[in-house]
């Protein structure tokens, strides 16, 4: 076993509340976008769910992610409660302690059920908001991530995914989709304005998830040293170049630079580098982020053709912009940039790609299916909309009896 | 790879130029009186 490495660790450490501060900055990018009468419940879903994912995950929700390997499938319960999972070095990153892998793995499991709430927002009972990020955690996040890196079917099959294109954002962004057109839309949806009540706030959630980011790519070396010092360029370059690309599309689209739009694009460029940061060259990230700019924002004009209430797009830039980056992955490989990988289509393994395909495929068609069946149970037992008047008076009044503003 | 990821750029720096450069007119208080 090899000894613990003080730099590793302090850097994983690091990362990992860097990337906790990521889900209540996506409450902040979310909270600015929807109407000031529902700003308090969507900032809650993130802040309730940091909450709720880190008990689930020392309880259960590391093991059946990480725990030891049953059938490709899902991690045994050996690690329950944290057994066995202590200060020295653990099966995955062998120079920091398994307890900061363990916490750092636990801040990408919070998140990702924070970004489907985006598409539910200003209509969801807070009941079963609880209910459903539990199940989803455990039934979806859990088993997705065990496939991809915790020695399941899809890492064995060859899958590259550095920080999270499959396991974070496709997986979130399909179950968002799903969400949307299972709640159905917001009262008003199409004949009423549904402005976003506060775009600075917004603007200051994606600036604050731009630098927490940096801990989920760079991060994801596990070590401190040149891997990450690659997926920290990578990143801020691809989250650059989707923001021009989308501010340059939106502006010759509908004639204006939107503000709103640069900051959805960074997030869609971020979004886009995150399975392809520890696997490509500064150059890749820069077409990833134009790709990221051009399908993501084209993805919403037609989400929005067809009526979808995805409230805050989240299908749209998780959904698309991790899908792309997944695809990219395998186009733009090269052991040039982490010996430990492989190359992809460009450097002369096309097998690359559709190996990223199907662990697309699997993550669109797996988290689809058991999003809609964890929300029809829900609907069935629970159900999922608040009445018509308490939608129409505000979340915030009527699941918190609290507003945000008293000026 | 470089040359693709120059050329993208540019394709960008085009965009800006070539994009409308339009604004609202701003309304008088005259105006705004009036209408009022």
């Amino acid at each position: 076993m090899e000894k613990i490495n003080a730099g590793d660790t302090a850097w994983l450490l690091a990362s990992a509340a860097l990337v906790m501060l990521m889900t209540p900055a996506l409450g902040f990018f979310y909270g600015g976008l929807v109407r000031r009468k529902n700003v308090l419940a969507t900032i809650m879903h993130s802040f309730f769910i940091l909450c709720l994912i880190s008990v689930q995950w020392v309880l259960w929700g590391y093991t059946l992610a990480f725990g030891p390997d049953i059938g490709g499938i899902i991690g045994g319960l050996d690690w329950a409660a944290l057994r066995g999972v202590g200060q020295d070095p653990g099966p995955y990153a062998p120079t920091v302690p398994h307890e900061a892998y363990m916490v750092f793995q636990m801040m990408f499991a919070v998140i990702t059920p924070a970004l489907i709430t985006g598409a539910f927002a200003e209509r969801k009972r807070f009941k079963a908001f609880v209910v459903f990020t539990l199940l989803w955690a455990t039934f979806v996040y859990d088993p997705v991530a065990h496939w991809v890196w915790g020695g399941g079917w899809l890492g064995q099959l060859g899958a590259l995914d550095f920080a999270g294109g499959t396991v974070v954002h496709i997986t979130s962004g399909v179950s968002a989709l799903v969400a949307a057109l299972v709640l159905g839309r917001r009262v008003g949806f199409g004949r009423e304005a549904m402005d976003p009540h506060d775009a600075t706030m917004t603007v200051l959630g994606a600036s604050l998830l731009w630098f927490g980011w940096f801990g989920f790519n760079a991060g994801s070396a596990i070590t401190a040293g040149g891997l990450a010092a690659n997926a920290f360029v990578v990143t801020n370059t691809a989250a650059a170049m989707a923001a021009l690309t989308w501010m340059t599309v939106s502006w010759l689209h509908k004639g204006a630079p939107s503000v709103l739009g640069a900051a959805a694009g960074a997030v869609a460029g971020l979004v886009a580098i995150t399975p392809a940061s520890g696997y490509v060259d500064v150059s890749a990230s820069i077409l990833i982020g134009l790709g990221a700019g051009i399908f993501c924002y084209t993805a919403i004009q037609i989400t929005k053709r067809f009526k979808v209430d995805d409230a805050l797009d989240v299908f749209g830039v998780h959904g698309v912009g991790g899908a792309w980056g997944a695809l990219a992955t395998g186009v733009f490989a090269t052991v040039a940039v982490n010996s430990a990988a492989k190359d992809g289509l460009i450097a002369g393994n096309p097998g690359q790609l559709g190996i990223q395909a199907i662990a697309v495929l699997a993550s669109i068609v797996y988290s689809a299916v058991m999003t809609f069946v964890i929300l029809k149970l829900i609907d069935l037992f629970v159900g999922l909309r608040v009445p018509e008047s308490e939608e129409v008076l505000g979340l915030d009044a009527s699941q918190h009896r609290e507003a945000a503003y008293q000026i | 790879m470089e040359f693709l990821a120059f050329a993208s750029f540019a394709v960008l720096v085009v965009g800006w130029l070539v994009a409308p450069t339009r604004s609202i007119t701003p309304v008088s208080h005259a105006e705004e009186r009036k209408a009022a």
